[in-house]
């Protein structure tokens, strides 16, 4: 069974500290980890293949600097590793990184089995794991906590509602997988030396995977960052306890702490 | 004065929506149901519509698959022009292939110029699969919309790591449709306007060879939740000795129920026996970092302040105007908790 898992990075949120009052954030630290989603995807992958044969492909597109969330997926477990990533591809958005997914796993070749982190942590961007399932026009289970599979067919438990469901799906499938879903495991010793001194990680650019710029354009423009309001402590509400529970709810409506 | 001479002077006539026009056009709002109701996300949607549609010129239009006349009826009470509903019984229960395939049918014949889906299990699966069939993008998530209007292009706005900042982003402007799936909550729900009238429109579906390739084996509806270590806690209600006896405490368990939150307390509540050691928050007990904070009926001295001044957002509630907490907390509230809380419970329509 092959099971092809789309490796995201994000930068390090222990790297950097939000201003409020600056309106910036700071950098002090620079670094990219796999988004952690995304390895939840890959635990579920890893935990297949520890229960049956398989074998695992992780694939990247975008920055050159993915290079390494790769190596590290291959420390932890998978099998081969590729990498999508050409001046064009660099500059692309989310959109252009999924159709160049799409494109090379199509050339790696059939697979058994798409598993996506559901969203990224840093703007909680859910297109991936759905895009892809429609490029191949293959089943989809989204919200996904557990995976086994016997005789071709695929056993998983998602999230339903407040609860859970037990759902069965022939194979080839994708799954997007609920973010802590499980807790991943760490790279592997002995695996941490070969990825990043043996192990190749393969190289495609926008021409390999017969994409031009003007397929790439972005779809979307960056207008900058917005923060939330400054702290400021000791404001009071006033009214019959109706009107304070009115704005209160608004008030943690407006800051997403509540649904 | 007879009701149909009232009716006649509120002017409510039907909206007639004029379908004539070229390209793309109108904003679209895919409604949401839970059995044969809709749920929240779908009314905020169709408020936060109603104020683009109204900047642009444009029509709201919603569509409806599965749920009837009735529901048809109630989209338009919330501020639809116009209802398109799919009243398949293949669509009355929820799957994706035949939803997608109703919606993509639609969309590919109608050309809405912005569709809005809720940031649910529904929308979230949905908007993308669209997406990519329409050739377009979706940016997912967003907790803000407004109008670029000189190249009319929506501007979303998305939070970035839980929040700590937001991302702006806009569509390019020759990006058709503009798609977007909208977290619930964002907006605020509009009113509900019986006068309104307008048309509901049947659309018939086209789902040969279509059905749902995964097999639902059993359904747990709901779990017990296993209690989050309060440490690692999102949200925390905590109560203090002023929520007086055992009942009042039970209010604090209600209140964090509803918000899918722990429950905590301060020393002397836990005192009072309402509450187990571990749960104590403060010195001596845990120290948390919680998005939100609720401190119901505590003075909040500073070995309390102590275990909560990581946390990003504190409420407090409190009888005593001059109760410390309510200096250090983002937003105080002086009155009884006790009957505050019941009306929280009811504005969250818990």
């Amino acid at each position: 069974m092959r099971i092809i898992v789309p490796i995201r990075q994000i930068l390090d949120p222990r790297g950097f500290t939000v201003s409020p009052r600056h309106e910036r954030i700071f950098i002090n630290r620079e670094e990219y980890i796999i988004n952690p989603n995304d390895k939840n995807a890959l635990e579920v992958a890893l935990s297949l293949k520890d229960a049956g044969d398989a074998e695992v492909i992780v694939i990247a597109g975008g920055q050159a600097r993915l290079d390494d969330a790769l190596r590290e997926a291959m420390a932890m477990g998978a099998d081969a590793a590729y990498l999508l990533t050409d001046e064009v591809l660099a500059k692309t958005d989310a959109a252009g990184v999924a159709e160049a997914l799409a494109r090379g796993i199509e050339k790696i070749g059939d697979f058994d089995l798409i598993v996506v982190g559901q969203e990224t942590l840093d703007t909680a961007d859910a297109l991936l794991g759905p895009w892809l399932a429609e490029y191949f026009g293959v089943a989809q289970v989204g919200g996904v906590r557990q995976a086994s599979v016997s005789d071709g067919v695929l056993r998983v438990r998602r999230d339903w509602g407040a609860g859970y469901a037990e759902v069965e799906v022939a194979l080839p499938a994708l799954l997007t997988v609920a973010p802590g879903a499980n807790k991943p495991r760490y790279p592997h010793g002995g695996r941490i030396m070969a990825a990043y001194r043996e192990w190749q990680v393969n190289i495609w650019g926008s021409e390999d995977l017969g994409l031009s710029a003007a397929d790439l354009i972005l779809l979307t423009q960056r207008r900058g960052r917005t923060f939330p309001p400054e702290r400021t402590l000791g404001e009071r509400l006033t009214g019959s306890p109706q009107d304070v529970a009115a704005e209160l709810v608004q008030q943690l409506r407006l800051r997403g702490l509540v649904g | 004065m007879d009701l149909d001479y009232l009716q006649m002077l509120m002017g409510e006539e039907e909206i007639v929506v004029e379908e004539e026009g070229e390209g793309y056009r109108n904003i679209w709002v895919v409604a949401e149901r839970a059995g044969d109701e809709l749920v929240p996300v779908t009314l905020e949607m169709l408020n936060q519509a109603r104020q683009l549609a109204s900047t642009l010129g444009a029509y709201v239009m919603a569509v409806l698959l599965g749920g009837g006349e009735a529901l048809a009826q109630e989209l338009i009470y919330y501020g639809a022009d116009k209802v398109f509903l799919c009243d398949d019984p293949a669509l009355e229960e929820y799957a994706l292939e035949p939803y997608a395939k109703a919606l993509g049918d639609l969309f590919t014949e109608k050309m809405p110029e912005i569709v809005l889906f809720g940031a649910t299990d529904m929308g979230g699966e949905l908007a993308p699969r669209l997406a990519r069939r329409l050739g377009t993008i979706v940016l997912t998530n967003c907790t803000g919309l407004t109008l670029d209007a000189a190249q009319r292009t929506l501007v979303c706005t998305m939070p970035a790591y839980g929040g700590e900042y937001s991302e702006v982003v806009a569509f390019s402007p020759e990006v058709h449709p503009q798609m977007v799936t909208v977290r619930p909550g964002a907006f605020g729900r509009p009113y509900r306007d019986e006068y309104r009238s307008a048309e509901i429109e049947a659309v018939a579906v086209d789902l040969d060879g279509v059905q749902s390739r995964v097999k639902v084996l059993n359904v747990v509806a709901q779990v017990e939740r296993e209690p989050v270590p309060l440490d690692r806690a999102r949200i925390i209600v905590s109560a203090g000795r002023g929520m007086g006896d055992a009942e009042g405490f039970a209010l604090v368990e209600k209140l964090a129920a509803a918000l899918g939150g722990e429950v905590a307390g301060s020393r002397g509540a836990v005192d009072e026996g309402w509450i187990d050691e571990e749960k104590q928050v403060g010195m001596g007990g845990a120290t948390v970092r919680p998005d939100l904070y609720i401190a119901c009926g505590i003075s909040g001295a500073i070995q309390h302040y102590f275990g909560i001044q990581d946390a990003k957002f504190v409420v407090a509630i409190n009888r005593d105007e001059k109760a410390p907490i309510l200096k250090v907390a983002d937003v105080g509230i002086v009155a009884d908790a006790k009957e505050v809380i019941p009306a929280i419970l009811e504005a969250l329509g818990a």
